[in-house]
C-alpha cells in the first residue's frame, strides 16, 4: 500500500533485470560468429594491428573478465567507446538517443489520443457503420507497410501540397534550442521560444503520425475489445436503470474500466516504436538512434550494442513501473506490495 | 380501481431472435400497479418476471429483442413510443432499481461518493444539463455537489450503513455483500421514484442478510410510501415482503391475488404445485414435492395454455384455446378453464 516503498523497490529490481539483460546481450554479441576486430580494421590490417586492437578493447582477455570489465564501467559511467569511430558510446546515446525519445513519445500520443475515440466510438456503435470504417481503417494502418506510408505521406504533404517539411528534425538555418533535455519541442518551450517549437512541430507530425498507425491499430482494437466488454457489465445496466445519461456512462463509468487494457497495450507499443522507427528514421532523414543501432550491430560493433541494449532495458523498466502506477490509480482493487 | 394506475402493463408481447429462431418469451403479460402497491411477482427461472421488469425501464437489449404487440403505460404515459433520450429523463425522474448481484451491479473503479452523487444529482436533474465535477471551482456548482453528497449521506443513512459520513469515501470492494445491496437501494431511491423495481434482491445474499435487506425494503415502504415491484423466485420473500403478488408461468401472468388469499386459496394447478413445492419443516412428509415436467421450450411452446402438458387437470379445450384471466374472488384472478368465465 505504500507507493514510495513499492516504487523503491521497484527501481531498485531495474538493476537485477539489466544484469540479465547484459549477460545476455553479452554473450549474444561475443559469440556470434565473426571477428568485430577484423571488420574493424578492414581487410588490409596485419596481424599486429589486429592483436593490438585487440589488447586494446580487451578482447584477448576470457570472456567472464571482460563481462565483469565491461560491467564495473558500466556502472562508473564509462561506456565505453566504438570501434569504429572511436567516439564515447555515452556520449553518442545523448546525441541521438532524445531524437528517438522524442519520435517515439509523439507517435504514443498521436495514437493514444486518435485511438483510444477511435475504439469508444466502435464500440457505442459497435456492427453499424461507424464501428466498421474504424475497424476497416485499423486493418488497413497495420497491415500497409510503414516505410510505404512515409514515403506516400512526404510525397503528398511535403511536395504536393508544401505543408509539411520531408525530413530532419529542423530546417538546416535554425538552430536547435539550448539542449536541457535533448527533446526539441521541450527545449525550445523551455527558451519561451515558439517559433523554434512550432517548426520542429511541424518537422516531428508527419513521421510520428506515420510511426504512430500501426500503434493506433492496436489500441484502437484493444479499446473497442474492452469497451464492449465493459458495456456488458451489470453496473452498465444498473447506471442505465436509475437514469445515469449513457454519454455519461460512457465516458466516466465505463471508459475507465476499459483504460486498464489499453494502458498495457500503449505502454508496449511504447516499447515497439522504439525499436521499430528505425524504418521511419531513415526514410524522414532523422538523425536517432535508430541507424545507430543498425550500423552497431551490422559491423558487430561491441560497445554500443551494449550500450543500446542497456539503455532501451532502462526505458522498458521505466515504461513499466510508470504502467502500474497508473493501474493503481485507474484501478483502487490493485494494491501496491 | 377508481384510482389511475400508475403502473399498466397490458397485452405484453416480447421475442428474442436467437440463432435457434424466435423465442417467444413474453406472451401478453397483463400487470397493473397502484401507487403505494407492493406487488411480488413470482415463477420460475425463464418464466419471463425479468423481462416484464425490464421493459418499464425498457432495457431490454433491442436486438435480439423485439415488442410485438402490447402497451406499456406509466401514470398515462406511453412508455413504449418515447425516444431514448426522452426514456433517460423519464428513468431518473420516475424509477429506481435494484438488481440481483450487488457484487456487480456497483462499479468497482469508483467511489461510493461518486456513484451515489451522481446518481442523486442526475436523478434530481430529471434531464437537465448536470455540471461536470471539474467545474467545482464555480461557487454554484461546488455548492451543488455539496448539497448532493448531504443527500448521499443521508441516504446511506436511510438505508441502514453506518458511519455513511466516513464510509462514502470508500470504495466497493471495501463493502459487504449486504451493504452493497444497501449502497445500491440508496442509489435508485436518490431521486424519490414514483417506483422502485426490485429483480431478485436478495437472491445473492445470505439468508440472515436476505432477511435484513427485505426488512429494509418493507421498512422504506412504510417510511416514503414506496411502490414495489418486487421480483423473485422465492415464495417466502414474497409471503412477507408484498401485499399482491402475481404468479407467471411461461411468459403470462397466470394467477394475480392479495398474498393471503393466494396461499389460502390457490387456484391455479400451476400456482398449487408451486406451493406444494415450498419444502415444508416436516420432514415426515416425504421429500420434496414437485412439479412433473420441465419448463416449456420458448421457440415452440406448447399450443393453448402453455401449462397444458405439465397440468393434472387438463382438458381438452386447454390444448386448444390460451384461457384468459377470470375473476375467481375478491381481487383475485386466475387463467384457467378450470374456472369459466360466467361462473
Amino acid at each position: 500500500m505504500n507507493l514510495r516503498f513499492y516504487l523503491l523497490r521497484r527501481i531498485a529490481l531495474i538493476i537485477p533485470t539489466l544484469i540479465g539483460l547484459s549477460i545476455l546481450t553479452f554473450s549474444i554479441a561475443r559469440l556470434v560468429p565473426g571477428d568485430p576486430v577484423g571488420l574493424a580494421a578492414g581487410p588490409q590490417a596485419t596481424e599486429e594491428i589486429k592483436e593490438a586492437l585487440r589488447r586494446e578493447f580487451g578482447f584477448d582477455q576470457p570472456l567472464p573478465i571482460q563481462y565483469v570489465t565491461y560491467m564495473t564501467g558500466l556502472f562508473r559511467g564509462d561506456w565505453g567507446e566504438s570501434l569504429y569511430t572511436r567516439r564515447d558510446v555515452l556520449g553518442d546515446l545523448r546525441t541521438f538517443w532524445p531524437a528517438t525519445l522524442e519520435l517515439t513519445t509523439v507517435a504514443v500520443i498521436i495514437a493514444t489520443l486518435l485511438g483510444v475515440p477511435a475504439g469508444v466510438i466502435s464500440a457505442m456503435y459497435r456492427n453499424r457503420m461507424p464501428d466498421h470504417v474504424a475497424r476497416v481503417l485499423s486493418l488497413f494502418f497495420v497491415s500497409f507497410p510503414a516505410f510505404w506510408l512515409a514515403m506516400i505521406f512526404q510525397t503528398w504533404f511535403g511536395r504536393d501540397l508544401g505543408m509539411f517539411p520531408i525530413n530532419k528534425r529542423l530546417p538546416v538555418l535554425v538552430a536547435p534550442p539550448a539542449t536541457t533535455t535533448g527533446l526539441f519541442l521541450i527545449d525550445s518551450l523551455i527558451q519561451l521560444d515558439f517559433e523554434t517549437f512550432l517548426v520542429s512541430l511541424k518537422h516531428i507530425f508527419i513521421p510520428s503520425l506515420v510511426l504512430s498507425f500501426s500503434a493506433f491499430a492496436s489500441i484502437t482494437r484493444i479499446t473497442r475489445a474492452s469497451m464492449v466488454e465493459a458495456l456488458e457489465k451489470d453496473f452498465v445496466r444498473m447506471e442505465r436503470a436509475i437514469g445515469i445519461p449513457y454519454r455519461v456512462i460512457i465516458f466516466k463509468y465505463v471508459l475507465r474500466n476499459a483504460f486498464i487494457a489499453t494502458i498495457t497495450v500503449i505502454s508496449l507499443n511504447f516499447g515497439w516504436l522504439m525499436a521499430g522507427a528505425i524504418l521511419i528514421e531513415t526514410i524522414f532523414d532523422w538523425p536517432g538512434l535508430g541507424l545507430y543501432a543498425v550500423h552497431a550491430s551490422l559491423s558487430l560493433d561491441f560497445q554500443p550494442i551494449m550500450g543500446i541494449a542497456i539503455l532501451y532495458g532502462i526505458v522498458f523498466s521505466i515504461v513499466n513501473i510508470l504502467t502500474d502506477i497508473v493501474y493503481g490509480i485507474l484501478d483502487p482493487r490493485i494494491r501496491y506490495g | 380501481m377508481l384510482m389511475a394506475d400508475l403502473l399498466n402493463i397490458e397485452d405484453l408481447h416480447l421475442e428474442f431472435h436467437t440463432y435457434d429462431g424466435v423465442a417467444k418469451v413474453l406472451a401478453g403479460v397483463d400487470l397493473r400497479m397502484q401507487r403505494g402497491d407492493v406487488l411480488g411477482l413470482v415463477g420460475e427461472t425463464g418464466c419471463g418476471k425479468s423481462m416484464t421488469a425490464l421493459s418499464v425501464p425498457r432495457l431490454i437489449p433491442m436486438p435480439p429483442g423485439k415488442i410485438t404487440q402490447g402497451r406499456v403505460t406509466f401514470a398515462g404515459e406511453d412508455i413504449l413510443s418515447k425516444s431514448e433520450s426522452e426514456m433517460e429523463t423519464f428513468r431518473a425522474s420516475h424509477l429506481g432499481m435494484i438488481f440481483q448481484d450487488p457484487v456487480t451491479n456497483l462499479n468497482p473503479l469508483f467511489t461510493i461518493r461518486e456513484q451515489l452523487v451522481d446518481s442523486v444529482l442526475y436523478q434530481q436533474a430529471r434531464g437537465q444539463k448536470v455540471p461536470g465535477r471539474w467545474k467545482g471551482f464555480m461557487p454554484s456548482v461546488r455548492q451543488l455537489r455539496a448539497e448532493a453528497h448531504e443527500r448521499a449521506v443521508e441516504l446511506m443513512r436511510l438505508t441502514g450503513i453506518p458511519d455513511g459520513d466516513k464510509r462514502i469515501f470508500e470504495y466497493p470492494h471495501q463493502f459487504s455483500g449486504g451493504m452493497r445491496q444497501r449502497v445500491l437501494i440508496a442509489m435508485a431511491l436518490a431521486g424519490d421514484p414514483d417506483l422502485l423495481i426490485a429483480d431478485e434482491p436478495t437472491t445473492a445474499l445470505d439468508v440472515t442478510i436476505q432477511a435484513q435487506i427485505l426488512r429494509l425494503i418493507r421498512s422504506l415502504v412504510k417510511q416514503l410510501g414506496l411502490t414495489v415491484l418486487l421480483i423473485t423466485h422465492n415464495l417466502g420473500v414474497v409471503a412477507r415482503s408484498c401485499e399482491r403478488v402475481a404468479v407467471m408461468y411461461s411468459g403470462r401472468v397466470v394467477e394475480e391475488s392479495p398474498v393471503r388469499e393466494l396461499f389460502k386459496n390457490p387456484k391455479h394447478p400451476y400456482t398449487r404445485g408451486l406451493i406444494n413445492a415450498v419444502p415444508q419443516k416436516d420432514v415426515s412428509r416425504g421429500g420434496l414435492i414437485g412439479i412433473p415436467g420441465m419448463i416449456p421450450n420458448l421457440i415452440d411452446p406448447p399450443a393453448g395454455c402453455r401449462f397444458h402438458p405439465r397440468c393434472e387437470q387438463v382438458m381438452d379445450v386447454c390444448r386448444r384455446q390460451v384461457p384468459g384471466a377470470t375473476p375467481v374472488g375478491a381481487e383475485h384472478k386466475a387463467s384457467c378453464f378450470l374456472y369459466p368465465e360466467d361462473a
